[in-house]
């Protein structure tokens, strides 16, 4: 059992002239779920990764565990009183296996060898993750690795249990088993549980207390305000109206035959015909962790799948990769992975050497950069923009190579109201201007109405068209 | 064998081999390093590349030194003999060596600081998300009109920013489970040091030296 206390914590990111969090106080009560939400880019990762000692405080005394600044815990103790599961389920562990990672933690707390083995046994035990015990951890699938991340927590004891945004990449039923196991832990074993997610759904029936962080405060909610948020907040709807079922006329672009994704241990797609339509602008839905990124990094051949894929009916595996890579091309979820260069302009100046120049004219792309916000960063080094802004430069450097297949893995993820409406403007015009095949990956939903003509929902292992939204 | 003390045994071989120039001997330590290889069932594959590509560095290096003229047949041959000696011993070293077991040995037998013991395992993790991460870019790159190869310096740069990146993210999920630099930790597995590790260490060194000794004009 532990409390934990942020006392007039501030802190500000060098280079940044707004404080993330400005003079915050919060208590988190202990033995009580809250669960913490806000913008994204709002601070929520910061102030966990500060609760956490994952950054260094600027003022140890500011948090406390039940009165005590965590540097004066003594180091074998640390990872019982707080521990984190990240948000992205790969990057949190050092070990192959997971029977060598839970290991290596209980070694970290200077367990007694012989108790180890029991220990390890009784936590992934507690999450029902037993045969996982000898697999190696990258292989698993992401939802696989947050129950391992959250048995190793389970199995150092640790007080306060943190999670930032746990749920981003992991599919429904995955987040459902988690959430009761969090919740097991906080009424039978009185842990401490700080959840940071910008989703509210579903949670009406686990959560104490909601936190809510905007403009670097928090204010915490009592139980019943945060009923009332939660029964106000309606996630957003998909609203599609101009969308048909494939037609015979529609020229099929990318031909999948037989196409199945996955591994002997978990199937993404089940083999099926799959046809994606040229000149036409796809949506592609389905749960977190489904496959959908996967699929979209077999049709740019940076991943494995089973059966054949076709591009204007010549097998993609046989084609030379450079000219392909110029017809089908990906904007990858991450806007670090698609950057070449250091500055804005040279950025800008590599996809107008070898992308559609006679379309985006210099005065068209001042036009573009003006109205997207980042007509005054072009001499800025990319990897100091704001996620948004390098989100945007993605987008439009992209948008300038004008592939004839274009596949946007998250276009608008992390963007805010205004950014999106400019971006799917944007969108809209240069697909109709240029003819493009847009395939789309997106959890925004609001907002693409005018783009969207065909929708892929991916279910059950199966893509299938659908009809109209109302 | 104990992994430390094997470790040591190779290093210490390999420096004495590459200050001594005993042909003989060399061929004896391929023929012992080839014999263990195939003992520990190390794939054809494997075998045929670590055969082939030291062949043609060790070709080469001959070739040059015998159209300069000035290296007499002797050095040639012990010149040709110490690069598979080398590659053998290497071969059979990481072959039959567990990276984790080499970690564990290092930290309790070597006492080397954990820090570094499980930062160099942690490097090694990383290889297949390196070999992930290069294919990207040049993807990337090739989707943006550009040829990236194996010696442009962009890919690298490209490389070095990921690894910073993965290097805070491994520094965060290490402190995550726990791990404080330079805190004690217990030993769930303890790799034995056994005086027969003494042993075989101690008479491979041992015979080296005498073969080295008969073997010296």
């Amino acid at each position: 059992m532990a409390t934990v206390t942020v006392h007039a914590l501030t802190f500000s990111y060098p280079n940044r002239t707004r404080p993330v969090l400005d003079d915050l106080n919060v208590t988190f009560p202990s033995g009580k779920f809250s669960l913490l939400t806000g913008v994204s880019g709002g601070g929520k990762s910061t102030l966990l990764k500060l609760i956490a000692g994952l950054t260094p405080l600027p003022d140890a005394g500011t948090i406390t565990f039940d009165g005590q600044p965590l540097s004066q815990i003594s180091p074998a103790d640390r990872a019982a009183t707080v521990a984190m599961l990240f948000q992205e389920p790969s990057t949190q562990f050092t070990m192959d296996t997971v029977v060598n990672e839970l290991r290596f933690a209980l070694e970290n707390q200077c367990v007694d060898p012989a108790a180890i083995p029991a220990k390890i046994t009784a936590a992934l035990d507690f999450i029902g993750i037993a045969d996982l015990r000898d697999r190696q951890l990258m292989q698993l699938s992401g939802g696989e690795q947050q129950k391992v991340a959250l048995a190793i927590i389970v199995a150092m004891d640790s007080d306060v249990i943190l999670l930032d945004e746990p749920f981003a990449s992991i599919d429904p039923p995955t987040r459902l088993a988690l959430l009761e196991k969090l919740v097991m832990l906080c009424t039978q074993r009185g842990k401490t549980i700080i959840l940071a997610d910008h989703d509210l759904s579903n949670y009406d029936r686990w959560v104490d207390h909601l936190a809510v962080l905007d403009q670097g405060h928090v204010t915490l909610l009592s139980p019943a305000e945060t009923q009332t948020r939660f029964a106000a907040f309606t996630p957003d709807k998909l609203r599609l109206t101009h969308v048909t079922l494939p037609t015979d006329d529609l020229t099929v672009s990318l031909q999948g035959t037989q196409l199945a994704l996955g591994h002997e241990h978990r199937q993404l797609l089940r083999p099926q015909d799959l046809a994606l339509f040229a000149h036409q602008a796809t949506l592609i839905t389905g749960p977190n962790g489904s496959g959908k990124s996967t699929l979209f990094r077999a049709l740019v051949r940076l991943g494995n799948y089973q059966g054949q894929l076709t591009y204007d009916g010549q097998d993609i595996r046989k084609l030379p990769r450079k000219r392909y890579a110029r017809q089908v091309s990906l904007m990858f979820q991450s806007a670090s992975a698609q950057f070449l260069n250091v500055t804005v302009a040279e950025e800008l100046a590599l996809s107008q050497k070898f992308g559609n120049h006679t379309y985006f004219t210099p005065t068209r792309v001042q036009d573009l950069l003006t109205q997207l916000n980042l007509a005054d960063h072009v001499d800025q080094i990319i990897y100091s923009l704001s996620s948004g802004q390098q989100k945007k430069l993605q987008l439009l450097c992209m948008l300038i190579m004008a592939p004839n297949v274009l596949l946007l893995d998250e276009p608008l993820k992390g963007l805010d109201f205004a950014s999106i409406q400019v971006v799917m403007r944007i969108l809209t015009t240069v697909q109709r201007d240029l003819n493009l095949t847009l395939i789309m990956i997106s959890h925004q939903l609001s907002g693409l109405d005018d783009l969207i003509t065909l929708h892929l929902a991916l279910d059950h292992q199966q893509l299938t068209y659908q009809e109209a939204t109302p | 064998m104990n992994p430390s003390l094997k470790l040591a045994l190779v290093v210490l071989i390999a420096l004495e081999v590459s200050f001594t120039q005993v042909w003989t001997v060399n061929v004896v330590l391929i023929i012992v390093s080839l014999a263990l290889m195939l003992l520990n069932h190390v794939t054809l594959k494997r075998f045929l590349w670590l055969t082939l590509v030291p062949l043609f560095f060790a070709s080469a290096l001959v070739w040059s030194l015998t159209l300069q003229g000035t290296a007499s047949q002797h050095f040639l041959l012990v010149i040709f003999t110490r690069m598979f000696v080398y590659v053998y011993m290497g071969g059979l070293f990481t072959q039959t060596t567990d990276p984790l077991t080499l970690t564990r040995s290092l930290e309790q037998n070597a006492k080397l600081p954990s820090k570094f013991a499980y930062g160099f395992l942690a490097a090694f993790n990383l290889m297949p998300k390196i070999q992930a991460e290069v294919a990207t870019i040049r993807a990337a790159a090739l989707m943006r009109g550009q040829e990236l190869h194996v010696w442009s310096p962009q890919l690298y740069f490209k490389v070095i920013l990921a690894a910073m990146n993965w290097s805070d993210q491994l520094a965060a999920a290490m402190t995550s489970h726990g791990f404080v630099e330079g805190a004690p930790r217990t030993h769930a597995i303890t790799v034995a040091l056994r005086s027969r590790d003494w042993w075989v260490f101690a008479l491979s060194l041992i015979a080296v030296q005498v073969g080295l000794f008969i073997g010296l004009p």
